[in-house]
């Protein structure tokens, strides 16, 4: 099983080498709406003020929503989903693969996103840069998840495309909640310390198991 | 079996005429009023059973979610919609009862740092989203199963929301609404015990007869179909 998720994620993340469908299009998205609720917000967002922390959240669930939408989009087009549902592989498998290219795609795009979002807002001090990358780890693998279940889920609907935001969004309002909290937590304010990272932490695991025990279910037949 | 469904219907209609007038006779008659709230905290009798029925009627979606993927039989789909379905009905309800209590009791139409509210607003999000999902996949055995998928994932959604609201107020703001629980006198707690009996026979009457009518609509439906020739 965990050979076959291997293998289904670098299928995923070869093709994105090479046509550069998502990362590009997510970098300039995570990008316009960081400008864009700046601007929203103008005079709230200084730098080094918590609007700014937060802008950080909003603009990572947005962006990973829009690299959600390509999930599965290229097995659709070249009719391979059907091969691998018929593959004497897990059905989770095909589901692991897709979360964890998810995954990929979200740090990459956060390993140049955050550092220039950081020097924009907090070069004179600010969050501690540890926590936020630990909290937007966590954060990455449980919105990998449970936007792969909702893309798995919405497979073969007639309004896909906007169906996906409808159903992701309200699932990981607790993920920006807590992410929210440690990023406050990591101006070095007596907030809660580790809470919101264990928080992260079991949100994952949660949706880890519900994903396991009905990914015989997602895909179809 | 068809006088049982009868019964299903009958049962819960008898029980929610006599327990809902009852509920506003006991809640404007009989209780004091509240000290410290006055009048508007009688709006308490109506909108905390419809909030707990509510939740009761998406564990039951979601249970006859559960029930739908183990059994495959598709009267536990329909039922797992119709809880979903009455669950969002009576969400609206709480949504809109809860901004009137607050709007009397502390000011504001709606309160972002009170713990409930907020949960019950991710929820009833998630919940709508259902009805996006169901009616966008072509009816049959995968729109089931999303579906059940759907409805059963909320079930991890409910506790989450519930700690992650935790985790954000207690370190953001300070709580400052406690609910008096501990502190209800009997007959407030007897008003309180009977309204929520009367939300839930009410509730009961609702899904049923919703079940009723999605049965028949298909049973109409094979008889046409038997009708034109096509099967039996």
């Amino acid at each position: 099983m965990i050979p076959a998720a291997l293998a289904i994620a670098r299928v995923k993340l070869v093709l994105e080498l090479r046509r550069r469908e998502v990362i590009f299009a997510m970098l300039l998205f995570i990008a316009a709406t960081i400008v864009i609720v700046h601007f929203a917000l103008s005079g709230d967002t200084g730098a080094g003020s918590r609007a700014a922390a937060g802008m950080l959240w909003a603009a990572v669930v947005f962006t990973a929503v829009l690299g959600l939408l390509r999930t599965f989009a290229a097995e659709q087009e070249e009719g391979a989903l059907d091969a691998l549902l018929l593959a004497p592989i897990d059905r989770a498998a095909i589901w692991i693969g897709a979360a964890l290219a998810q995954f990929g795609f979200l740090v990459v795009v956060e390993v140049v996103a955050v550092p220039v979002w950081w020097v924009l807002f907090f070069q004179a001090g600010g969050p501690s840069i540890g926590t936020v990358v630990v909290a937007l780890l966590l954060a990455n693998i449980g919105i990998a998840l449970v936007g792969t279940l909702a893309a798995a889920l919405a497979l073969g609907a007639r309004t896909r495309d906007v169906l996906l935001p409808v159903l992701v969004l309200p699932l990981v309002i607790p993920i920006v909640l807590a992410g929210v909290t440690a990023t406050y937590g990591a101006f070095g304010e007596e907030v809660g310390g580790l809470r919101p990272l264990g928080f992260l932490a079991l949100y994952d695991l949660v949706f880890v198991a519900l994903a396991w025990g009905t990914s015989e279910h997602l895909l179809g037949d | 079996m068809r006088s049982l469904g009868r019964l299903s219907t009958t049962i819960p209609l008898v029980l929610s005429t006599i327990l809902i007038p009852l509920t506003v006779a006991l809640a404007f008659w009989w209780t004091p009023e509240d000290f410290d709230q006055g009048l508007s905290q009688k709006i308490f009798y109506f909108h905390v059973p419809i909030a707990l029925t509510s939740y009761v009627a998406f564990a039951f979606g979601a249970f006859s979610a559960a029930m739908y993927l183990w059994k495959r039989t598709e009267v536990w789909d329909l039922r797992s919609y119709v809880g979903v379905h009455s669950g969002t009905i009576w969400g609206t309800l709480v949504l809109l009862t809860g901004p009137i209590w607050a709007k009397a009791s502390w000011g504001v139409w709606w309160n972002w740092g009170d713990r409930q509210i907020n949960v019950f607003l991710i929820l009833f999000l998630y919940y709508c989203a259902y009805f996006m999902l169901r009616f966008s996949l072509d009816e049959g055995e995968r729109r089931r199963s999303a579906s059940a998928v759907f409805a059963l994932l909320g079930i991890g959604l409910i506790p989450l929301s519930f700690l992650a609201v935790r985790i954000a107020q207690t370190l953001i703001h300070p709580v400052v609404f406690t609910s008096g629980g501990a502190a209800m006198p009997n007959s407030f707690l007897l008003t309180f015990v009977v309204g929520f009996a009367g939300m839930l026979s009410l509730m009961v009457l609702l899904i049923s007869t919703e079940m009723r009518g999605k049965r028949t609509a298909a049973r109409v439906l094979q008889l046409q179909r038997v009708a034109r020739g096509e099967d039996a």
